[in-house]
């Protein structure tokens, strides 16, 4: 067993795609249309093999109350791993990303937040060296 | 943007905002709003878009056009009935907006909807999460829905469950 997706609720799947690739820098694996919706997952190019992320439709009403709640409390809902987190914070804010969290030490981890413009926070961390 | 974002009262007040837009829906003028939020009107639109990746009023349409798709699949609700809950006077121009936003009109719309929500069978299939089973089959064979002929999720996994007894359809195309 083993895990190779993972998913994030979204409330745009366009604005999501746009997000999670040209300003994240992550790659389309997937964009296959079901019904009103569709099918999209990403995945890191530094890992295309690795776990992708599929962009879920946050189209029930109680995941979205969930979804906002979440976010009103600053709570991330994944993380994703960086070499440095200082960089990626100086380039996503650069790209206009706003960050709920600026660059700090937790622990041996260093780590910040940012909010995906599609109702989530994401949390990156830089693992201890 | 190289303003700093991270301060915690422009966050919570932005929330607050977008709280108080859904509550109140096309009632409150953004103006007011802004006011209780402490921002400016401009300012207001410009920090919720950085943070939301919509503006205040993106949002508004949004979530009226969310609660009329939800009152259309899952209430009893006349379509002229809904058009009125979702703050329209007119069916013809509800209908207009509804369909310029999601493809199909408000009555196909329901058509459509209706068995995705409706109370699930009993079978033990259809109570497995059928999402990742059919997107498996999807995922292997991108143009599989268009073959299978599959209208929603409920007839594309039993398309799937199908293929375990029978000759794989992914695997004759």
């Amino acid at each position: 067993m083993k895990i190779a997706l993972n998913s994030i609720m979204v409330d745009d799947q366009s604005k999501a795609l746009a997000f999670y690739t040209d300003v994240l820098g992550f790659v389309k694996q997937h964009d296959i249309p079901v019904g009103e919706y569709r099918w999209i997952t990403v995945v890191s190019p530094e890992a295309p093999d690795g776990a992708a992320l599929s962009l879920e439709p946050n189209a029930n009403p109680a995941g979205r109350t969930f979804q906002e709640a979440l976010f009103a409390q600053k709570i991330p809902a994944t993380a994703f791993e960086v070499a440095d987190v200082d960089a990626e914070f100086r380039r996503l804010r650069a790209r206009g990303v706003v960050f709920t969290r600026e660059p700090m030490q937790a622990g041996p981890a260093r780590i910040a937040v940012f909010a995906d413009t599609c109702g989530n926070l994401i949390q990156i961390y830089q693992p201890p060296r | 943007m190289t303003e700093r974002t991270d301060h915690p009262t422009s966050f919570v007040r932005l929330c607050a905002a977008r709280e108080r837009l859904r509550e109140r829906g096309e009632r409150v003028p953004l103006a007011h709003i802004a006011r209780e939020a402490r921002l400016s009107t401009g300012e207001l639109i410009r920090r919720f878009a950085a943070l939301f990746g919509e503006t205040p009023h993106q949002y508004r349409l949004r979530e009226r056009l969310d609660r009329a798709k939800r009152l259309l699949a899952t209430s009893e609700r006349s379509v002229t009935q809904v058009c009125m809950d979702v703050g329209f006077s007119s069916v013809g121009s509800f209908s207009a907006w509804f369909a310029r936003r999601v493809g199909r009109a408000p009555s196909t719309y329901r058509r459509d909807a209706k068995p995705l929500v409706a109370e699930p069978p009993s079978s033990p299939a259809s109570l497995e999460p059928g999402c990742l089973s059919v997107f498996a089959g999807a995922l292997s064979h991108p143009d599989y829905y268009a073959k299978s002929g599959a209208r929603n999720f409920r007839e594309a996994l039993s398309a799937t469950s199908r293929q375990s007894a029978e000759p794989s359809v992914m695997e004759t195309t």
